[in-house]
């Protein structure tokens, strides 16, 4: 009983400590609120907006042209390896979904490991 | 919803701009608190309003918006990290924590010894202290915009303020009290 009355003052002597550096921590960092931040005016945070979105609809448009671009690149020449060339076609409908599997199973353990 | 975030959803630019200039502050003293570097802070704060613009159609309105911005900057810091494992590329202490020791110098402050402590730790556990301790966002929320279990946070911000307080000194009587204890057995 006496040793884990000890025990107990010395959890409590950590708990204490770990709170003594949470509290120098929240000084220091309440310090760093009072900071002053410059912040522009209004009509800068319209600019930043306007062209932000003007970036955003510009990169949507070249991806979507680059994905069509290569989307009629694959779909011609499936469908001119079908007619031409049969062999090459029943080769490439076996690959893919092989290629996919694989491809799905590595990046899923990469994620594993990562939150490990 | 926020009558200002809804017409920003609706694509309002001024409505944007003005929920921007009133979260400026805080975001930037949030990302100079976990970043330690007001330049850095400065510019993630511009790439979180970015980010903000393309994804404000999945804010839902359930938290502040305040909180949302401080979600999509520890992500964008910890993106930022990752990728150019800044990290590794800080040569020297003294040369990421010399303009934050200026801001305090400039206003007759005292250099807290805890932040150059909480500088020194890893960005993910960092990050997870400064919310937890400072913001108050509990360890569910951290969790989930960090993308990793409660109870991870829970241990790295415990490991965190184990290291804060090694560095401080705290509690070391008591620590080698421990181990005189155990060699002595």
């Amino acid at each position: 009983m006496k040793k884990q009355k000890v025990v107990i003052l010395d959890n409590e002597q950590q708990n204490n400590h770990d709170l003594d550096a949470i509290h120098e921590l929240q000084d220091g960092l309440s310090k760093v609120d009072q900071f002053p931040v410059y912040t522009p005016d209004l009509q800068w945070f319209e600019n930043m907006v306007i062209t932000e979105k003007e970036n955003n609809r510009k990169k949507l448009r070249k991806e979507l042209s680059l994905f069509l671009i290569i989307a009629l690149f694959i779909l011609s020449g499936i469908i001119v390896s079908f007619y031409q060339l049969p062999f090459v076609f029943l080769f490439i409908q076996i690959i893919t979904p092989i290629f996919i599997v694989f491809y799905t199973i590595t990046s899923l353990r990469k994620k594993v490991k990562i939150n490990e | 919803m926020d009558p200002l975030i809804k017409s920003a959803k609706e694509g309002d630019h001024l409505a944007f701009a003005m929920l921007f200039k009133e979260n400026y502050p805080f975001l930037v003293k949030y990302l100079i608190k976990i970043t330690m570097n007001p330049d850095m802070a400065e510019e993630l704060a511009q790439e979180t309003m970015a980010k903000c613009i393309q994804k404000i159609h999945l804010y839902n309105g359930q938290s502040k918006f305040s909180t949302w911005l401080i979600s999509i900057a520890t992500n964008a810091y910890i993106d930022q990290c990752r990728k150019q494992k800044r990290e590794n590329q800080w040569k020297g202490q003294e040369e990421v924590f010399r303009k934050l020791k200026w801001h305090f110098e400039s206003r007759n402050e005292e250099w807290n010894d805890a932040l150059e402590a909480l500088g020194k730790l890893p960005v993910d556990v960092r990050v997870p202290i400064v919310l937890k301790h400072y913001y108050g966002y509990s360890y569910d929320e951290i969790g989930a915009w960090m993308k990793i279990s409660s109870g991870t946070v829970k241990s790295r911000v415990h490991n965190g303020i184990l290291a804060v307080r090694r560095e401080l000194k705290l509690g070391e009587e008591t620590e080698s009290r421990h181990t005189r204890q155990r060699t002595t057995k």
